[in-house]
Formats: C-alpha cells, sequence, structure tokens
C-alpha cells in the first residue's frame, strides 16, 4: 500500500530540462511544487568537475549518465509483423538519467525550427499540393506557429546564453547568419565561439558554391554571461567534451547551471531523487489526474504523491510510458489508425557523412565544441523546391571539429585495416589532417512507425515495456542521398587530398551505433483530439490538469536538433498554466 | 645547448621585474573579473573557491571547498607574483589543478584582474 504523501499544487515527473523551467515558473507563481526524479542528484561541483569529467571511457563507452537499461528499456522490432526484443545496451540513442536529465550530456546544439516546420502539413500542401504527401506519411502541423512560439524561443536563449550570429533579425536578414531562420526579436546573447580552421575551410567553399554557411548556434557560451535568472554561465574552454559529459566551465547550459540553483534555494520547491515515479493516478469520469505513484529506489517503497497539476517532463518515452500504463487516452493503433498515444514516433537521419583528408592541414581536433562548426541549411525543411524530386524534407549541412576525443576520434582512409600496427600508425598520421562534413536530416512521421506496450517483456517495477515499431523509410532515404550529392559537390570543391566513401546508411535502421538522442513524438500536440495527445498548450485532452512537456509533442522530426523548441515550449506551456490555467481551471481548447 | 638555456632562464629571472608602466585599472579588472565569476561565486554550491581576501592567502586554504591534490601540495602565499604566474598560466604554475581555465596573455590584463581582486575582501 503507497503511503499517501501530503497534498502540493504541482508536481513534475522527471527534473531535466522541461521539469526545472516548469518548476520555476510555476514556484514563481507561488504554487508548492515537488520535482521528482527517478535518477540521482547530482552538482557540477562534485560530477563535472576536472580532471574526472574528462573520462571518455567512463562517460562515452560505460555510459554513466545515461539510463540503466537493466531497470528500464524498450524493446524493438522493424515492422509490426516482428516480435520486439529488448535493448539491453542502449546504442543508437541514450536517455538520460538522473537531475538535470539528458542535459547533463547533449552537447549544445541550440536551434529553432523553421516557420515551415511548424505548419510542416499545410505549408507542404500549399506549396505542393496534397497529393505530394504519401498516403502513409502522417505529418502534421504544429499546434502554433513560429511567431507564436518567437517570444519562448528567446526566453529559452537567455536562460542558455546561447552562442551564434542572427540571420534575421526583426525580418532584416543579415548575411553571415542563418539567412532561412525565422525572425529573431533578438541577436543571440553571446557571440559564435572562434571558428577552428576546418570550418572557416567549408564556409569559403560553400560560399562560393552560393550557399549560406553560418556559425552552429550553441548553448556554449562563447563568454561570461549573467542569464535571465541571475546565475552565471562561464565561457567555453574548447576542450571538446560537451556531449556525453557534464561542462567543468559551466559553459554548456543545462539545469544544473541554468535553473536548479535558483529553484533549490525556494521554499516552495521540493526536489526529490531516487523517486521513480510508475504511474498517474487518473479520475477518467472527472477527465483529471489526481497524482503520481512513486517508488523510492533506495528501499523500494512505494508512495503517493497526490497534487492538484500534474507536470509530465520525463524523456519522450517516460511520458508515453506514464500515459500507457495509467489508461490515459488511447493507444495508437496502425492499422485502424485510431488512438493517438504512441503515434507519430520519429527520430532522426544523423552522423552522415563523408570524410576528407588534407595532408597540408592541421586541424587540431582536440579543441573545440559544438559551436564550432559552420553550418548550411539551403537544404533544409523545406528551404529549397522539392518539385519533381520525389521526397519531403531536407538536411542540415556542416563541418567542424566539436569533439576530436581519443578513443573514438581515429579517422582513417578507406583500405586501412580495422586494427593492429597498421591502423595504429593510420590513426596516428590522419588524427590531426581529416575532416568530416556531416548531415542530420529530418525525418517525417509514418503509419507504422509508433509505440506501444509490450506484450512480453517488463521492467523493474513490473510495469510492461514500451515497444518501439520502427524504420526508415523510403523518404528518409531519398533525402539522404540528394543532400549527400550535395555535400560531395562541396567536399571536391575543398579539393582534399582524399576522400572517404559517401557515409549513408542503407536497409533497416540499426539501433546499435549512436546516431542521436533525438526520439521524438507520441504524445503529440494538435488540434484535434483524434489524432493528437496535447492541445496547444501541451495540456492533455484527457486530463485538464495533465501537462505533457517535450520532444513526445513533436508531431515530427525537422533536421535540427530538439532542445531549441522543448525549451521554448516549456516556457509557452507554463506561461499558459500561469496566466490562464490557474485562473479558471479547465480545458483551454475547446475541440 | 641546455647549459646555455639555463643561464638565459636565470638572465630572465635576474632582469627587471615586469612592473607595468600604467597603473593597474580596476575597472578593467572588473569586467575581465566576469569570466572568473562563472565559477568563483559564494554559493555553496560553486565551482571554485570565494576569491574574497584571496590576496595574501595560503593557497589551499577555505575549509568548505574540496581543493585538488595537487593545489592541496602547492603551498603557495597567493602574493601577487604568485597571483600573477597563476593567472597567465595556471597548468604551468600548479601542475594538475582543477581549474578549467587557459591562462590570460596580456600581462596588462592581469595586472589589471590582481588589482580589482585586492578590492575583494
Amino acid at each position: 500500500m503507497a503511503t499517501r504523501l501530503q497534498e502540493v499544487d504541482a508536481v513534475m515527473v522527471g527534473m531535466g530540462w522541461t521539469g526545472s523551467i516548469l518548476a520555476r515558473e510555476l514556484a514563481k507563481a507561488g504554487l508548492t511544487v515537488v520535482g521528482l526524479e527517478r535518477g540521482e542528484d547530482l552538482t557540477p561541483r562534485e560530477n563535472f568537475a576536472l580532471p574526472a569529467v574528462r573520462d571518455e571511457l567512463r562517460y562515452s563507452y560505460r555510459l554513466e549518465l545515461i539510463q540503466d537499461p537493466a531497470l528500464e528499456t524498450v524493446t524493438f522490432r522493424h515492422r509490426p509483423s516482428e516480435s520486439a526484443l529488448p535493448m539491453r545496451r542502449f546504442g543508437s540513442f541514450l536517455p538520460g538519467n538522473s537531475v538535470g536529465g539528458a542535459a547533463n550530456h547533449w552537447g549544445g546544439q541550440h536551434w529553432r525550427y523553421l516557420p515551415s516546420d511548424h505548419l510542416t502539413r499545410s505549408h507542404i500542401v500549399e506549396r505542393y499540393g496534397a497529393k505530394a504527401i504519401p498516403d502513409d506519411m502522417t505529418i502534421q502541423d504544429w499546434a502554433m506557429t513560429y511567431d507564436e512560439l518567437e517570444p519562448h524561443y528567446d526566453k529559452f536563449d537567455k536562460l542558455c546564453g546561447v552562442s551564434g550570429k542572427a540571420g534575421n533579425l526583426r525580418g532584416q536578414k543579415i548575411e553571415g547568419g542563418n539567412v532561412f531562420e525565422g525572425p529573431r526579436s533578438n541577436e543571440y546573447p553571446t557571440p559564435p565561439l572562434i571558428m577552428g580552421e576546418s570550418g572557416l575551410m567549408f564556409a569559403k567553399v560553400a560560399k562560393e558554391l552560393g550557399y549560406h554557411p553560418f556559425p552552429q548556434p550553441a548553448s556554449n557560451a562563447s563568454r561570461a554571461y549573467t542569464n535571465s535568472e541571475g546565475l552565471t554561465l562561464g565561457g567555453c574552454q574548447y576542450c571538446g567534451f560537451c556531449e556525453r559529459n557534464g561542462c567543468e566551465a559551466n559553459a554548456k547550459a543545462g539545469p544544473h547551471v541554468c535553473v536548479l540553483p535558483v529553484l533549490r534555494a525556494d521554499p516552495k520547491f521540493t526536489l526529490r531523487a531516487r523517486a521513480w515515479v510508475s504511474r498517474l493516478s487518473y479520475d477518467k469520469a472527472a477527465k483529471k489526474v489526481t497524482g503520481v505513484v512513486f517508488t523510492d529506489t533506495r528501499t523500494g517503497e512505494e508512495y503517493e504523491q497526490p497534487a492538484g497539476l500534474v507536470v509530465l517532463s520525463a524523456y519522450v518515452f517516460g511520458n508515453i510510458s506514464l500515459l500507457l500504463n495509467s489508461g490515459i487516452g488511447e493507444p495508437y493503433d496502425p492499422i485502424t489508425q485510431k488512438g493517438a498515444v504512441g503515434k507519430n514516433y520519429c527520430y532522426q537521419l544523423s552522423r552522415l557523412g563523408v570524410t576528407l583528408y588534407f595532408e597540408d592541414k592541421v586541424f587540431n581536433p582536440f579543441m573545440g565544441s559544438p559551436g564550432t562548426q559552420m553550418v548550411m541549411d539551403n537544404f533544409d525543411g523545406d528551404n529549397f523546391d522539392h518539385s519533381g524530386l520525389g521526397f519531403l524534407g531536407g538536411c542540415k549541412i556542416q563541418l567542424g571539429h566539436a569533439d576530436g576525443r581519443p578513443i573514438s576520434y581515429r579517422p582513417v582512409p578507406p583500405g586501412t585495416p580495422r586494427w593492429g600496427s597498421a591502423w595504429k600508425k593510420a590513426t596516428a598520421k590522419w588524427y590531426q589532417h581529416a575532416a568530416r562534413i556531416t548531415l542530420s536530416g529530418s525525418n517525417y512521421a509514418n503509419r507504422y512507425n509508433f509505440i506501444d506496450l509490450d506484450p512480453t517483456y517488463k521492467d523493474q517495477l513490473g510495469r510492461p515495456l514500451l515497444r518501439m515499431t520502427y524504420n526508415f523509410v523510403e523518404n528518409d532515404y531519398k533525402v539522404a542521398d540528394y543532400c549527400m550529392d550535395i555535400a560531395l559537390k562541396i567536399a571536391r570543391a575543398m579539393n582534399p587530398t582524399m576522400m572517404g566513401p559517401p557515409g549513408l546508411r542503407r536497409g533497416d535502421y540499426n539501433t546499435v551505433p549512436y546516431q542521436s538522442t533525438h526520439n521524438t513524438g507520441g504524445t503529440i500536440m494538435g488540434n484535434d483530439p483524434k489524432t493528437s495527445v496535447v492541445n496547444r498548450y501541451l495540456q492533455a485532452w484527457d486530463a485538464d490538469n495533465l501537462f505533457i512537456m517535450g520532444a513526445s509533442t513533436f508531431p515530427q522530426q525537422p533536421a535540427y536538433n530538439p532542445t531549441g523548441p522543448v525549451g521554448a515550449l516549456a516556457y509557452w506551456s507554463a506561461e499558459a498554466i500561469v496566466t490562464k490555467y490557474l485562473k479558471s481551471p479547465g480545458p483551454l481548447v475547446h475541440a | 645547448m641546455r647549459h646555455r638555456w639555463i643561464v638565459g632562464a636565470a638572465a630572465l629571472l635576474l632582469a627587471p621585474s615586469v612592473s607595468p608602466v600604467a597603473a593597474a585599472d580596476v575597472e578593467h579588472g572588473k569586467a575581465l573579473y566576469q569570466t572568473c565569476a562563472a565559477c568563483h561565486t559564494e554559493r555553496p554550491d560553486a565551482l571554485g573557491p570565494s576569491l574574497k581576501g584571496v590576496v595574501g592567502r595560503k593557497s589551499a586554504a577555505l575549509e568548505d571547498f574540496r581543493y585538488s591534490n595537487p593545489m592541496k601540495r602547492a603551498n603557495l602565499i597567493w602574493d601577487e607574483d604568485n597571483l600573477r604566474a597563476y593567472i597567465r598560466d595556471p597548468q604551468a604554475t600548479v601542475k594538475g589543478n582543477r581549474m578549467p581555465y587557459g591562462g590570460l596573455t596580456d600581462a596588462k590584463d592581469v595586472d589589471d584582474i590582481i588589482a580589482y581582486l585586492k578590492l575583494l575582501k
């Protein structure tokens, strides 16, 4: 029997970016807030300090900041006709764990989605006609436009101290920034990081070919910055241990640096780490949640935390799992296409690219951060004419040295043996002289890519695991092929000593090599309760006091990394809760 | 060769100390200090130790900060010379310390920061 705790105004399920932001905004509005986190508590002072934090083996290979699959994982199959098997080691994607969530180990690539990404379906219909969209491509519009979300994108920028250069300031296009981005109300909080040689070479050639390269916007502050919470970020030290590691210099934005110090000092807020939420208490008739049930992972004891408002701020999988395991909403069925929970699971085409070798150049790849890359968006989203191409979506194309770490970064030319003295010699010879153009592509929703509950396998608490049914489809391969041709054109124009083969993915999606932790969808936003789980304020259609944060609300995945919009949506939803919902609790949208 | 290098280094040490011609600019030092302040705050969970009263203090002196072993062994007094050397090149001065900072190359900048540090009490 669960021990019933004292009721609070609001409870957060998961204390990463969105849980921290919502907790802060709600506590600021006077609510008592409890933040529950499945993992342990961390502090930068103890956990992200030198020299231990620059341990590639510990964090990149032994995955110390990542969810333990022995406790909870997902099962996987490529298509509905197969039986799924559990992923016993995370590879393709790495869900975070502990206070700070995946923001502890993100790299910091910080984007806003394109205005056309916010209107994916209607934009395509308007430009190419409804027939351009294949029958099984279940793309939808976002439930708010770019312009509506802009003030919240701006707010998140100022929380993070993002470094970069504007390409569209209040409608004025600026060369050197991303001229394809939506209008920004403000310049980036800190200037771009210092670009390395490889990024500059790429930018020069891309510009000569008529494209529009710009520095990667990054939540790696380029200099000391005091954020919107009055907290200070340090300047990036270019150590190259951003992704997979905590930041030793306070320069990579994350809840620990940007929000939590203020929250921890607020008496209205209580943090409970090692509190693993197993289900929500749901009153289906009243369309309300009444609280959450969690297990203390140290003692195994169960507690019920009653709350007036519940915020699902877990990772994509946690959010979907808690809905399905609590009986909230209708599970999606790919045959009838009824139900919305688990629908439109999307991923990302990533880590595609081509490696170039320059005998006479020295790149110092050990220095960098995600912000020391140059990017071009000419072939991203709908920034180019898709007429007659036979696919929708696109890629961002980039080059720069972000993390030339000693174990994983060993570029060797084609034909080099995989091990032994010849391999060692080649890695020593080429470490300084290789650079890779990489592609990251959109992934549009497909009818048969979805998440539901596994009929066989259970987690440590005895709940059914989530089952992922997913594969890349023809559209994805066409996007990748088309953008790879552009990358090869740039590569040849850069005139390298030699080039590796185009790195594309063929055949079924492989869950083993790391690609990206950009899992999206499953609790998507929309204007119709039949085809979405949350409304435009991220309020659940099936419980008006339940709000669902994060990338699980994205109807499909654009080419960009998801964290920027995740933060913006958190502020957008928090504002709706504080200014609308608290004044008159109930559905904020009547469908 | 090695002998000549040592003689050269000794000559450098004997050269007049690099005292700036212009007086240190405290305001400029304060502006530069913002980079330090990202970690060296008074918060209990700060990444770096408090620098209030650091000038003249013994190294690794604060009880509420977990210093690295190299810093604990350094046994320095943070007088101007030691601070100057440390801010210019932290790893050369206390090898293996865990301050994630590459150093300041401009001698005037270093003096300005030290002038500001003297005011932190």
